[in-house]
Order: C-alpha cells, then sequence, then structure tokens
C-alpha cells in the first residue's frame, strides 16, 4: 500500500487566471512557514466537496520552501472538479491539499534533457525547467500549445526560465510549428526525454521515442490510457493470508477487497495517483491504470482500475 | 499517594489524515467525541472493530522521553509536537497506563478509561518517521470515553475519581 499522507488546510494567497481558461493558485500553510518539500515533477492531492480527488502537479520553484503553485484548467466536460475551483477559489479561500508524492521525478545525471509539454501538462514540466536551470544542467524545453491567446504560463516561462533553453510552438503559427517525431529522430548520448499532456499529444510522443532506450523516457498522464474495451469480467483475488474474494464484473478491486474488510487507502480511483497500489504475488492481471512503469507492472497492481483473469494472488 | 495532573492540549482533526488543529477550548459529548473531531463525526481511520475512541489522551512525559532519545531504536530520533502524534489531550502529571478501566476529571467532564491506546504503523506512514511505531509501543496513551460531557481548555486540572 503506497503511505498514507498528512491532509493540510492550506491557505489560497493568491489566484490569477490565465489564457486558456487556466487558474493558477498560490497556497500557503496558515501556521507554519515551511512546506513538505517536493521535488520536480511531484503532484498533491486536492481535496474537494463531497469526497472528491483531484491531483495537480506542482508548477512552482521547489526551492520555494513555504509556497506551493498549481495550476488549474477548467475542464467543462470533465467530472466536475476543476470547475468546482473556478468557481468557488478565490484568494483567502482555505483548500485542504495532501503532502507532495511523485511518480515523475528527474533522474540524477548530467546529460541532456528535453522536455517536451502539450497544453497543461507544462505544469510538472515548468518545475523541471525550473530545477534544471538552478542545477544549471543542460536542458531544452518543448512546450506545444494551440494557440498563443490559450497557453497559459508564458509570463512565468518567460520571466525564470533562460529563454535559449525554450521554444515554444503554436499550431496556428506555422513559423514555430516543430515535428516532435524529428525532436526525437536523434539520441544525443545519456539524454532522457520527460513528457506530459494530453492523450493524442502523449500518443504522439510515445511512438516517436520508441527507439529510444528502456529508462531515458519519462512521463506522466493525466488520464488512464484508453483501455482496449473489453467488458469487465468477473474474477478472483487471493490474499496472501488464503482467504479469497470474488470480484463480480460489476464492481472494482478495490471495492470487493473492501467489502471483505481488507483496509485499502485510495485516492483519485481512477487509476492515476498510486495510492491503493499493492504487491502481487501471482496471476494474469489486466493493469488499467497509469501509474505502474512496465518493470513495476510484473510485481505490482492498482485495484482501482485494473483486473484479471481467473485467479489473481496479492501481497494483502 | 495520589496524583494530580494537567491539560496541556486540545488537538481535533476533522477526517483521516488532515493535520491536527489546537483548540482554545473544546466541546466535549458524553458518549460521541469532541466536536469536530474525526471520531466524533466518524471520517476518522480506524479498524472495523467496534472500539472506543470518543477521546484519546497521551502524556506529555511519553513526547519528552522521545525527544531525549528514548527508547533506543537504531535509527530512530523524533521530536513528536502535540500536534504531530494525533491524540487528542496532551496530558503531564497523570498515570495514563494506571487508569484503564477508571474514571477521572478533565476540567468539569468525566471520561473513562476504555483501554490502552495501540499505535498504528500509519501514523509512522504519514509523518514519515520509521521507528515511530515501536517508539510508541506500551505508552501511547488512553482510548476513553466521555461519561460526563462539558467544556474544557488547555490548563484545566485533571484528578482522579477512582482511586
Amino acid at each position: 500500500m503506497a503511505s498514507p499522507r498528512i491532509i493540510m488546510k492550506l491557505t489560497v494567497t493568491a489566484a490569477r487566471k490565465e489564457p486558456g481558461d487556466v487558474l493558477v493558485i498560490d497556497l500557503k500553510h496558515p501556521r507554519k512557514p515551511v512546506l513538505p518539500a517536493f521535488e520536480a515533477g511531484s503532484h498533491v492531492d486536492v481535496h474537494l466537496p463531497e469526497g472528491k480527488v483531484r491531483q495537480y502537479s506542482l508548477c512552482g520553484d521547489p526551492t520555494e520552501l513555504g509556497r506551493y503553485t498549481i495550476a488549474v484548467k477548467r475542464e467543462n466536460d470533465g467530472r466536475g472538479g476543476s470547475a468546482w475551483i473556478h468557481e468557488t477559489i478565490a484568494v483567502g479561500s482555505t483548500l485542504p491539499v495532501s503532502a507532495p508524492r511523485n511518480h515523475f521525478a528527474l533522474k540524477p545525471g548530467e546529460g541532456p534533457t528535453l522536455l517536451l509539454a502539450g497544453g497543461i501538462g507544462i505544469t510538472p514540466i515548468l518545475a523541471m525547467a525550473r530545477a534544471l536551470t538552478r542545477q544549471a544542467k543542460p536542458f531544452e524545453l518543448h512546450y506545444f500549445t494551440r494557440s498563443r491567446a490559450l497557453t497559459p504560463l508564458l509570463a512565468a516561462i518567460g520571466s525564470d526560465l533562460p529563454g535559449g533553453n525554450v521554444r515554444i510552438h503554436f499550431d496556428d503559427e506555422p513559423q514555430t510549428r516543430q515535428n516532435i517525431a524529428a525532436l526525437l529522430a536523434n539520441r544525443s548520448d545519456d539524454a532522457q526525454t520527460y513528457y506530459c499532456g494530453p492523450p493524442g499529444f502523449m500518443a504522439v510522443v510515445g511512438r516517436a521515442a520508441q527507439h529510444w532506450p528502456k529508462g531515458t523516457v519519462h512521463f506522466e498522464t493525466f488520464q488512464p490510457p484508453e483501455f482496449d474495451g473489453a467488458p469487465p469480467e468477473p474474477f478472483v483475488i487471493e490474499l496472501a493470508e488464503g482467504r479469497v474474494v470474488e470480484v463480480s464484473a460489476e464492481t472494482t478491486a478495490l471495492a470487493a477487497l473492501r467489502a471483505a474488510g481488507v483496509p485499502l487507502m485510495a485516492s483519485c480511483e481512477n487509476g492515476v495517483c498510486g495510492t491503493c497500489e499493492c504487491a502481487m504475488l501471482a496471476g494474469q492481471p489486466i493493469h488499467r491504470d497509469a501509474v505502474l512503469s512496465k518493470e513495476a507492472r510484473g510485481h505490482r497492481f492498482i485495484p482501482c482500475v485494473s483486473r484479471a483473469t481467473g485467479v489473481l494472488k496479492l501481497d494483502l | 499517594m495520589t496524583w494530580r495532573g494537567k491539560l496541556l492540549h486540545v488537538h481535533i482533526a476533522p477526517a483521516a489524515s488532515y493535520e491536527m488543529e489546537e483548540l482554545a477550548q473544546a466541546q466535549l459529548i458524553a458518549g460521541q467525541g469532541i466536536v469536530g473531531d474525526r471520531y466524533y463525526l466518524g471520517t476518522g481511520t480506524y479498524s472495523a472493530r467496534p472500539d472506543v475512541r470518543e477521546v484519546t489522551l497521551i502524556e506529555a512525559e511519553v513526547l519528552d522521553a522521545i525527544a531525549q532519545g528514548e527508547p533506543r531504536i537504531p535509527g530512530f530520533k523524533a521530536k513528536l509536537a502535540p500536534e504531530d502524534h494525533r491524540r487528542n489531550l496532551t496530558t503531564r502529571g497523570v498515570p495514563l497506563s494506571h487508569l484503564v478501566g477508571k474514571r477521572f476529571r478533565v476540567g468539569e467532564t468525566i471520561l473513562r478509561a476504555a483501554r490502552m491506546n495501540v499505535p498504528c504503523k500509519y501514523i509512522e506512514e504519514l509523518l514519515g518517521l520509521p521507528g515511530l511505531y515501536e517508539g510508541l509501543l506500551n505508552r501511547s496513551g488512553l482510548n476513553c470515553t466521555i461519561e460526563v460531557g462539558g467544556v474544557i481548555r488547555p490548563g484545566d486540572l485533571i484528578l482522579p475519581i477512582d482511586e
């Protein structure tokens, strides 16, 4: 089980609208000058009314110890979390926010770093660019957006990052366009790539980076990848103690485990946050999460979305 | 010889995993809990077994000992602030572990000690303090029911009823 994290009722100290229907929010602790530390790539859980939880990447500078900054794009056909934030949050509001967690950390090393962001996927990438700038390490940031007038965080990028490392590509300004496959065609020695963005962008970059060696390409998705569409089938979970829990086609493994009295923490229940992650001992899993690495898929399992064929043995 | 203790701090958390918040005064409701606290609201993290958790208490003396490095657990050194230990009441001068089954006064209220508190791994992970679980074993305080409710404040006297 992933560790629980402390939840703090933080105070909104700034909230400004940016292009692209994005609200950039600064958060501070009402009593403590220092917040739990974070590294570039980290996200926090924001706790909304009715038990909803949403993950947002921290896009500020990790060396600013007393402040978290998140950028929330309003998704009108989303699940309602971002709309609530846009309509409700203002300076002085209180927002319950978890301590940060990082599934998208920069690897140590001196090699060049290629950072690719699509739209609001800029948020973790911007924190990475800030960290690399501070460490004086070589990097290139490519920010792909539809149009200058809909691009958030341009001012922060302009003021906080060295201009020579940044290229911004607007779909509607042909002279700024960049072919992603060409960008990734030749990998220089020791280079690492990090990318984040909407599903179409993720698919394009994923295809273009296929020839990069294992362990050199890193990404974070906001939504689980589209799965094969096969209807859910019932399966069986065997616990370490030997007890058997049946998972019907209509329920999730997480719900079935909880109903059987197995205490499991969960947060997004959407396969992206990793809170309910558990160890897998044997079986044929059908992974439907967006958290586990290829390597982890051999021995870890995300019960809020993933399923299995036959009997799956979990270390619970 | 009897004892006479003092209430140092009152903390509540609105739900599981939330930071504890210090109160200048707290309303205890008989048979239920502290108004605003996770166990009063039913939003806490706890095992499914039926149990008593209306109010939890811990001795400041235990926190002092931990800060001084006792017990000596390899790799464990922690200073636990009153808002970190996740018990509701921090006491001084009260032999909590002697009170199981007995009643005592906290200010104008009367509590009955139901059982010794058992530490959990959850708090260790929540605070990122490996070793804290062992550090609190056998001295992580008391779980009590509220027999007579009322308002309590830091500084209130804590006095025995059943000797």
